[in-house]
């Protein structure tokens, strides 16, 4: 009985998810245009990789956004479900939850073509930068590489995201409230109650938002893919970037391959680590 | 590395509680609200970040109804003289779309829906050997980023004969929304008291029934909001799509995305159509999500999901 309950999920992640992934790893060690048998190469996709500039501009690249992205991802929307936590009214609370949940309509593709056009060199930021005559300042953002890649991580502000505000605000709400009222009594100010109440009560909020972050930054495709596709020149090259170039566009399937893999091995240790280095803390 | 769900004993849902229970909640309710106390500079915290939130909403409205010109001249202003032909060439450019986008979703969700319940349950309720072994086959699932497997599914679906058809989409989508459903869910049945399975088993009922009767009702409010956020991430998902269904077999955000090519500046008048098309693809999901809101606000809010 209970394998037929389990039946469908494991038929579509086995054929739909697993196989892939092994897939994946397999064609990383061979040299593969997409239609021609597989050829077996050892470890040269990835002796190649090591010694292609474009690829240590990747990593870098993701690194750097990940590095700022992550926090990015969380501090503002932490932020927010606490001031909506401290409001009295239940009422109060459940609006101001509705009205950070109700922008995620928005097909995705939006935002990043409205990015698009606030960074343009004709467009709002310049605009306004020109209207305060900070003409110096003005930059084509997406076009010149310095800024770039810049401008792609700091896309999206004010950054905060109805899923991480609800599930930030679960966890808030979890706290037994005589552990409140109790670091009330102490005495304990606003700021000593986030550090020492709500922080560690939401750490297990803060470590599944931050696996997901990390995972959600550094397999992001379709900002640089719409936005820049990586250009100008390997600027804004990303790995995952650049495991779709090479694979869909240059037809070198067991290349990209070899690319995504090593990001999936990084990104699988981070993972891990976290999870390490948060639970030791606990 | 466990997620689990600990269900929040806070209000509207629970109504099997004790009046006494609930008004000693009450009574702490209000304590606790006296303790912390910054309403108004909050509120006024949250209005600019939600303003600021907004600004991509308002950019897509005001501009689907604009022309080129106007925003060159004022990107934020508003349309005085609303240009409707905008929306007349966006439905017609992008319509096509609808009926096949809509069919991949309702059947991809409503089967995640279904297929992780189940698998919820067996996880939640039954007993066998290799129970942890296989939720973990599961669970990993969620470490294993999307765009590893996106290549080589790519050739799979090639293989399969798929390329152009809806179910070329429908199979992966199933298949992705397993790992997060099937382990919230699971922890979601497991949080149902124990008595309630009692009870039934001792009037003779089977699995099937309590499944049907006990768990699908109780896990619903849960279901619903992670079907929403299914519904919206399908609908407006891209790249899969992009690779898969093309020309006139475009789901809907491919299909306005195609609308011009992705360069720096596209010409500003297909970019306000192309912006009335993304706002009538909004309107479906917008209304989705405003019917649904109590139960996305209050699903996800209620259960503390964490790692």
């Amino acid at each position: 009985m209970a394998y037929g309950f389990l039946l469908p999920t494991f038929i579509l992640i086995g054929v739909f998810c697993y196989y892939p992934a092994i897939s994946a790893a397999v064609t990383a060690f061979t040299q593969w245009d997409g239609f021609n048998p597989p050829k077996f190469i050892g470890v040269d996709n990835f002796t190649r990789a090591f010694s292609d500039p474009a690829f240590w501009a990747a990593a870098w690249h993701v690194g750097l956004w990940t590095l700022i992205g992550v926090p990015l991802a969380m501090i503002p929307s932490f932020i927010v479900a606490e001031l909506i936590f401290r409001l009295r009214s239940e009422r109060a609370q459940y609006i101001w939850r509705a009205v950070f949940v109700a922008p995620m309509i928005l097909p995705p593709v939006v935002s990043i073509l409205i990015w698009q056009y606030l960074y343009g060199a004709d467009g709002p930021i310049n605009t306004v930068l020109k209207a305060v005559g900070k003409d110096s300042w003005v930059h084509s953002w997406l076009a010149e590489p310095q800024f770039a890649l810049w401008a792609l991580i700091f896309m999206g502000f004010p950054w905060v995201t109805a899923f991480n505000v609800l599930i930030f605000y679960s966890g808030l709400k979890a706290i037994p409230t005589e552990q409140v009222e109790a670091s009330a009594l102490d005495g304990a100010g606003r700021w000593k109650q986030i550090l020492h109440l709500e922080l560690p009560h939401t750490s297990g909020q803060w470590k599944l938002l931050l696996v997901l972050s990390i995972i959600g930054v550094s397999q992001n495709l379709m900002i640089p893919l719409l936005l820049t596709n990586g250009g100008p020149g390997t600027s804004t090259l990303t790995p995952v970037l650049f495991m779709y170039q090479r694979a869909i566009n240059y037809g070198e399937y067991g290349y990209g391959m070899a690319i995504g893999t090593m990001l999936f091995v990084v990104v699988l240790a981070l993972s891990i680590l976290n999870m390490r280095v948060l639970r030791a803390k606990d | 590395m466990i997620m689990t769900v600990a269900t929040v004993g806070n209000g509207a849902g629970s109504g099997s509680r004790s009046d006494a229970a609930r008004s000693a909640e009450a009574l702490a309710n209000r304590r606790r609200r006296k303790i912390r106390s910054l309403s108004i500079p909050a509120q006024i915290v949250l209005l600019i970040v939600a303003v600021l939130g907004y600004i991509p909403a308002y950019f897509m409205l005001s501009n689907s109804l604009r022309d080129g010109a106007a925003i060159g001249a004022s990107p934020f202003g508003l349309p005085t003289r609303p240009i409707w032909q905008n929306f007349a060439y966006a439905w017609e450019a992008s319509r096509f779309a609808y009926p096949r986008t809509a069919f991949i979703v309702v059947i991809s969700v409503l089967g995640i829906a279904l297929t992780t319940l189940m698998a919820g349950y067996a996880f939640a309720r039954f007993k066998f050997r290799e129970k942890e072994a296989l939720f973990y086959i599961v669970f990993g699932l969620l470490l294993i980023p999307g765009f590893i497997t996106l290549i080589p599914l790519y050739v799979e679906i090639t293989k399969l004969n798929l390329i152009g058809s809806s179910w070329g989409l429908i199979l992966p989508y199933l298949a992705g929304g397993q790992a997060l459903g099937t382990v919230v869910l699971r922890t979601a049945i497991e949080s149902i008291p124990e008595e309630l399975f009692e009870a039934a088993k001792l009037d003779g009922a089977n699995d099937l029934w309590m499944f049907r009767y006990i768990a699908v009702p109780l896990a619903a409010p849960l279901v619903i909001a992670l079907g929403l956020l299914n519904v919206v991430g399908l609908w407006g998902d891209y790249v899969l799509p992009a690779l898969i269904m093309q020309g006139d077999l475009a789901t809907v955000s491919v299909a306005i995305t195609g609308f011009t090519p992705p360069i720096i500046a596209p010409s500003l008048n297909s970019y306000n159509i192309q912006l009335a098309a993304f706002t009538i693809a909004s309107v479906p999901i917008g209304i989705l999500v405003f019917v649904m809101m109590r139960y996305f606000v209050s699903g996800l809010s209620q259960s503390a999901i964490k790692l």
